[in-house]
């Protein structure tokens, strides 16, 4: 059972730098159509990242803010830090207040920002191999999982599931990136018709050597989590509980384990051993 | 008194105004803590805010034994608020004592907050707490659901809640602060039962008890049902009940509820808070209630008081 508060190791390395608390400035913008969105920012004092780390976005400098509605900071997946130089970029989803004014920002405006947050991704053992599965927003935690695995010498295999076409993030990038992909649409406007984990049924095929990495929405992740058991093959999970602050205060974005008790997906997470969570009592 | 207009003093630099409190009996080195819960155990901030810039933080609540909290959902948002309901989940005390309060930093301030389901428990946990080296004082968090009463909190009902201070005011000899619950009818009667207990300062308001709902799904937002709102939401609801409790009692009030900025807390010590404490702010801004202390100093030099006490209690309100 795990002791309350307590930071039971959750797979990552030594992996916290010091998480910073800047007023970040939006260097780039972009709809990428249908309610996606991309911010790149120019965050002063930026130390590199781990893949899966997350930071916390406010919509306006911190001290500026006008905490109304929403009153919350958002959590947000680090998607890349293009050209080490201080600059990360966030994919995202309109679906609120918070993204819609995160949405709106403009070149040249501030941004608060508080992370890396959370452990990363495990590294990666040389020469593994993955299958990296995605969904929604889940998305923007893998593209530079992905990466490094390559660059480590893995072979890595990307799933990307979305809605429709419109719903789809970040294609282009996996395929500029050179990562095999495959894409599954409930729709079927893009790529094969159907949900993202049949694609990860048909990829793992009983292999128990492969390593499974998910994130997206809970029903997708556990049933990623039930092929990955039926194959015996590992599979880590990076959960997108709702979070008030993002490191480990509120308490707020608990966790149940099947060992009892609970882990916080801030502080503890949000990747997991995907085997340690109780997916029933996942809202 | 009596004239509207408000008296105007020469400009101070805030270098000259002393911004150093005494809250019953806990020296401050300024008027402004972070709240119980949402500061946890002072340690997460380091890479924040050095936290010799407030004057003290109080930790997260904490029972006689470790213990969880609620199922998620625990939180949610509404307009410039959020409710929780995370219930007990703490380390415990022997926890804290052993493991929290070494790996503080030098020279910071420390209240212990508790709570129990039962009043011996709670004399017992301010036993242990108020043996430890490092804790300044105690806050007894008395919005918690007692046992024996069926569930109501020991905060409301004032018979119980005068039981629960006698007991631990005879447990301990520290400085003794009371959390008051904001569920209440009359504010003003609970801060005197406390007061002729033994407390030496009073703590309010802890968060309002509310209800969101979800209704696509028809369902409670949290797992809970109900929850405990904070934030800005509740700073009107929080100045009114620290204004109308600071005229029932000669004891300190520090003042709680929605303070986001040096302005807020101004607001708190005009009705009558001797200090305050940010509490949901520091999830949105865990730097915040640093800037909040250097403006409560640059807002008493701006107005030419020449210490920050100077500000307690000086709500013009016409001699009413
Ligand atoms: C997530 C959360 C947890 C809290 N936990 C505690 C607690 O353990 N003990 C306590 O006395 N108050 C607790 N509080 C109440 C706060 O200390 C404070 O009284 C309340 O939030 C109102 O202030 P605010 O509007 O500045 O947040 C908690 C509040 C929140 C939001
Ligand atoms: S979001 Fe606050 S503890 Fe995790």
């Amino acid at each position: 059972m795990a002791e309350p508060g307590a930071s039971p190791a959750a797979g990552g390395e030594a992996s916290r730098g010091m998480p910073l608390r800047v007023d970040a400035e939006v260097v780039a913008a972009e709809c990428e159509g249908g309610a996606n969105h991309r911010l790149r920012l120019a965050v002063p004092g930026w130390r590199g990242f781990l893949p899966g780390q997350f930071v916390m976005l406010s919509p306006g400098a911190l001290a500026a803010v006008p905490r109304t509605d929403p009153l919350l900071p958002r959590p947000m997946a680090i998607y890349r830090a293009p050209g080490d130089r201080g600059e990360i970029e966030i994919l995202f989803k309109r679906h609120g207040r918070g993204t819609a004014l995160l949405a709106a920002a403009r070149v040249g405006q501030k941004v608060g920002l508080v992370g890396p947050l959370g452990r990363g991704f495990p590294t990666a053992d040389p020469g593994e191999r993955a299958v990296l599965v995605a969904g929604g927003t889940g998305i923007a935690s893998i593209y530079e999982l992905g990466v490094r695995i390559r660059a480590a010498g893995g072979a890595v295999q990307v799933l990307l599931g979305a809605r429709g076409v419109d719903d789809l993030m970040g294609e282009a990038d996996f395929v500029s990136a050179g990562l095999p992909l495959r894409i599954a649409t409930e729709d079927g406007s893009r790529g094969e018709r159907g949900l993202v984990t049949d694609l990860l049924e048909q990829e793992l095929r009983g292999d128990a050597a492969t390593r499974v990495y998910a994130c997206g929405p809970t029903p997708m992740m556990r049933r990623a989590a039930e092929i990955a058991r039926g194959s015996g093959a590992p599979c880590l999970v990076s959960l997108e509980n709702p979070m008030a602050c993002g490191f480990g205060v509120c308490l707020g974005c608990a966790a149940p384990l099947r060992e009892g008790g609970f882990a916080l997906v801030c502080r503890d997470g949000p990747v997991f051993d995907a085997e340690r969570i109780e997916w029933a009592g996942l809202p | 008194m009596g004239g509207s207009a408000v008296i105007s003093r020469p400009e101070l630099t805030p270098e000259e105004v002393d911004p150093r409190v005494d809250l019953g009996g806990i020296a401050l080195r300024n008027p402004v803590l972070t709240a119980s819960g949402t500061f946890g155990y002072g340690t997460e901030f380091g890479p924040f805010l050095d936290l010799r810039r407030i004057g003290g933080f109080v930790a997260k609540s904490l029972t006689l034994e470790p213990r969880f909290g609620n199922p998620p959902p625990r939180i949610a948002e509404a307009p410039s608020a959020m409710l929780n309901a995370i219930s007990l989940e703490n380390v415990g005390v022997d926890a804290f004592v052993r493991e929290k309060l070494p790996a503080l930093p030098e020279g910071v301030t420390v209240v212990a907050s508790l709570f129990e389901t039962e009043i011996d428990r709670y004399a017992e946990a301010a036993k242990r707490l108020s043996g430890a080296p490092r804790v300044a004082g105690l806050e007894v968090n008395a919005s918690c659901p007692h046992v024996k009463s069926g569930g109501i909190e020991f905060g409301q009902d004032p018979a119980v809640l005068a039981q629960l201070i006698r007991a631990v005011r005879r447990a301990t000899s520290a400085p003794l602060l009371v959390k008051l619950s904001p569920n209440v009818t009359h504010i003003a009667e609970m801060a005197r039962v406390c007061e002729g207990e033994g407390a030496d300062g009073l703590s309010l308001i802890n968060a309002v008890q509310a209800l969101e709902v979800d209704v696509e799904r028809r369902r409670p937002v949290l797992a809970n049902i109900l929850g405990g709102l904070s934030g800005p939401a509740i700073r009107p609801i929080a100045l009114r009940m620290v204004w109308q409790a600071s005229r029932a009692v000669e004891i300190p009030i520090c003042g709680i509820g929605g303070i986001t900025s040096a302005e807020d807390a101004v607001k708190f010590l005009l009705c009558g808070a001797s200090a305050v404490q940010v509490g949901t702010a520091n999830y949105l801004d865990p730097g915040v209630a640093g800037d909040v202390a250097d403006g409560l100093r640059a807002y008493a030099a701006r107005h030419g008081f020449p210490r920050v006490q100077d500000l307690v209690g000086q709500l013009e309100t016409g001699g009413r």
